[in-house]
């Protein structure tokens, strides 16, 4: 019996989440629109209460926003950083009641949309200044129904190759420049006795990550992305389908059975010094740089026959701050905003923060994030499968990664990954719209 | 009344309400209420968390015929049935050999109750992690012990291949939960009378007969028991695979379950009606365990009624 009510239980607390994301669904359009008496607030003492799922960057920007009160006096920021895994429910539910935030971090592209559809979110179009922020981003903290703006994006992520500088002197080796010399390296690293190229091919989120930093040039990147959003072009063009091969190709420079192998693994090989590579994302530099590696970063060269002539670095808005709409607090929220979307912010954020901000022209004093941010500058483009790919059900990112282990595993060709892609994106995805 | 109540030594009824109002309050609350809201949900539209129209079974429609679903259902489901029968044949076969055994050496038979029944202590996603360790192939001990011993054709990638995978999700669940039939069988033979096998013994049955004829049948209760429990526990599997494949199923889907179905469409779907599909999800699972569970313990009760008269 206690095992019959722990099966109840299950169901039971999965719908409690639901229930706690969805009291009252109905009350929050008519709400909207009450901002009159607000003006007088601007004298009087102000808290704000921003929301974040970034437990472990509290202390920084408690340091940031003491910058911000410095200068503008009488108003507060109180930052609250809940846990990562339940953010989302914590959010909607916190948006629905009178006890949510002002401010909040929000998740980017198809991850904000439901809050956007509920109609929590203040459009900021004209009233936030975001002529710094990174234009391409902006898609992150946009409506998909409406293409109204309801947020600044903050952190961006850029996907490129780490390498080993200790295994790359030791076998006296360089950045490769053209795709012959990245093949002759992989070679060498081999034939030196060290693994070319760290994946976790288990976790296959990982997957398309690969595929961007190795294919993208063949695709044509921003090109092949204009195509696909215009209808011109989908995901089975040859193009696509022969980087998606490329993928296939790589993996004589990997462990044998690297399908095995979990993202965690992968880190360790690198980390510990067995594989000479890393393919992976601005998000690993911290560890990586933790454990003390002496860290180097290029772009993949352009493979044969490749659309793009110059190598491509993809990358994506992380998150995005946004307002409730429902907070009495809206002009001092919207100052804030305007802060937020400023270089000042931007270059606090690179600082302390030590990520990629979405302004443009801030300085890096790493001199691994300066290269990294002109890599990304040098050739940009979105990662598709995350940017324009996750509005529906299934995402494209999940559709290409289980394709790859498909193809990992022989039980796929690159066109039949392709042609997965483009048919499950396709039931929710028009082209144009 | 009082008094005729009191004579009998039974509660009365007021104290007995006492008793049972704080458990029937909890259980309302965070049972009775969520289920009945997630049913109520399945039967809506959503926008983020803005419920819209009234659908009726839209969202059931959705998730047997429509992408991902038509086939992401079906396979994850019949993983389910598959942890559910290898947990049958393996975890609960050596699970009664096991009791078997301790029941007859009689010695040392806490200690090794003790260590069988230890790994069902732990935490399944705790334990589920470390055999993605053990299993890894690149550092795990598995993999190097079958080197060592000159067996490497059978160091496997374990958990990248869907061939092994899912059979590794029934070995690791095997492994944490073999102490649990091994304990409820255990208890069972220890309630069997002796005079029962010894007059067996008189009659002439050697051992396999005593066992087929005596024992089995007199361990029926205990049979259906761990038989409703391992479908129940089969069924809503989620932090072993969780741990092991992630909340896709890795590799290629191979080890999904609706449990992971369930979570990956409640809280990592890019479609904005996620809580209308995702509640029909639910009670979709809810309502097969419960229907299973009732039909496997009528049929058992009946079964019983036959071998006890």
């Amino acid at each position: 019996m206690r095992k019959r009510l722990s099966a109840l239980g299950l169901v039971g607390v999965a719908a409690l989440v639901l229930t706690g994301c969805a009291p009252a669904a109905q009350e929050t359009t008519e709400t909207a629109d009450t901002q009159t008496s607000a003006t007088a607030e601007a004298v009087d003492p102000v808290t704000l209460t921003m929301w974040s799922w970034r437990t472990e960057d509290v202390e920084k920007y408690n340091t940031i926003f003491d910058v911000y009160e410095a200068a503008n006096p009488g108003v507060t920021v109180e930052f609250e950083a809940f846990l990562n895994t339940e953010y989302n429910q914590l959010l909607a539910t916190g948006l629905e009641g009178s006890d949510g935030p002002d401010l909040a971090m929000v998740r980017a592209y198809g991850g904000v949309q439901a809050l956007i559809e509920a109609g929590q979110l203040m459009a900021i179009d004209g009233v936030v200044d975001t002529g710094s922020v990174e234009q391409s981003l902006l898609a992150a903290a946009t409506g998909r129904t409406d293409g109204s703006l309801y947020g600044v994006p903050f952190a961006t992520q850029t996907l490129q190759v780490f390498y080993n500088k200790e295994i790359f002197d030791e076998l006296g080796l360089s950045e490769p420049t053209t795709w012959d010399e990245f093949t002759a390296l992989n070679e060498a690293i081999s034939a030196g006795g060290y693994t070319p190229l760290a994946l976790g091919a288990k976790d296959s989120w990982m997957l398309p990550i690969f595929h961007e930093i190795v294919g993208a040039a063949r695709y044509g990147g921003p090109e092949f992305r204009d195509g696909l959003l215009a209808g011109t072009t989908d995901f089975n063009d040859p193009d696509y389908v022969a980087s998606i091969q490329i993928v296939n190709d790589m993996t004589k420079y990997m462990v044998d059975d690297v399908i095995g192998v979990s993202y965690a693994d992968s880190q360790i090989q690198f980390t510990a010094g067995t594989a000479a590579q890393y393919p992976g994302g601005s998000f690993e530099l911290g560890s990586f740089t933790d454990s003390g590696l002496d860290l180097g970063v290029y772009l993949v060269p352009t493979p044969p026959n490749s659309v793009s002539t110059k190598p491509i670095s993809a990358g994506w808005a992380d998150g995005s701050f946004a307002v409730n709409k429902t907070t009495e607090n809206e002009d001092a929220a919207l100052d804030l905003m305007n802060w937020l979307a400023s270089p000042e912010f931007g270059q606090l954020f690179v600082d302390e923060v030590k990520q990629f901000s979405a302004i443009k022209g801030l300085t890096y004093s790493d001199p691994v994030m300066k290269e990294m941010d002109e890599l990304f500058a040098s050739g940009p483009t979105a990662y598709i499968n995350l940017v324009d790919m996750r509005y529906g059900e299934p995402v494209g990112s999940t559709l290409i990664g289980e394709g790859i282990q498909s193809m990992f595993l022989g039980d796929m060709s690159a066109t039949e990954v392709a042609t997965k892609l483009q048919d499950g994106i396709a039931t929710w995805f028009t082209p144009g719209a | 009344m009082k008094t005729k109540s009191k004579s009998h030594g039974a509660m009365p009824v007021r104290i007995g309400m006492a008793f049972v109002i704080p458990a029937l309050i909890l259980f309302s609350v965070f049972i009775v209420y969520p289920l009945t809201t997630a049913l109520g949900y399945s039967f809506f539209s959503w926008k983020g968390t803005l419920r819209g129209d009234f659908i009726g079974l839209e969202n059931y429609v959705t998730i047997f015929t429509k992408p991902p679903f038509d086939e992401a259902l079906p396979n994850a489901f019949s993983h389910n049935l598959l942890l559910f029968a290898g947990a049958m044949v393996f975890q609960n076969s050596i699970g009664l050999l096991l009791a078997v055994t301790l029941h007859k050496i009689g010695r040392l038979k806490r200690l090794f109750q003790t260590m069988f029944t230890l790994p069902y202590l732990v935490s399944p996603l705790v334990v589920g992690y470390l055999w993605s360790l053990m299993l890894s192939p690149l550092f795990g001990p598995v993999n190097a012990t079958l080197k060592a011993i000159g067996l490497e054709e059978l160091a496997l990638p374990w958990l990248g291949d869907p061939t092994t995978a899912i059979w590794a999700i029934v070995f690791i669940t095997a492994w944490q939960w073999i102490g649990f039939p091994m304990l409820l069988y255990g208890a069972a033979l220890g309630g069997i009378p002796e005079e029962v096998t010894e007059a067996a013994e008189i009659d002439g049955a050697n051992g396999v007969k005593k066992f087929r004829l005596i024992t089995l049948p007199l361990l029926l209760p205990a049979l259906g028991t761990v038989t409703i429990l391992t479908f129940i526990g089969a069924m809503e599997a989620f932090p072993i695979p969780y741990a092991v494949g992630g909340s896709t199923g890795s590799p290629a889907g191979a080890t999904d379950v609706m449990a992971l179905l369930f979570y990956r469409t409640a809280f990592e779907s890019g479609d904005i009606g996620s809580i209308g599909t995702s509640s029909a999800l639910a009670m979709l699972l809810f309502l097969f365990i419960f229907g299973v569970a009732v039909v496997l313990r009528t049929s058992l009760a009946r079964a019983e009624r036959k071998i006890y008269g």
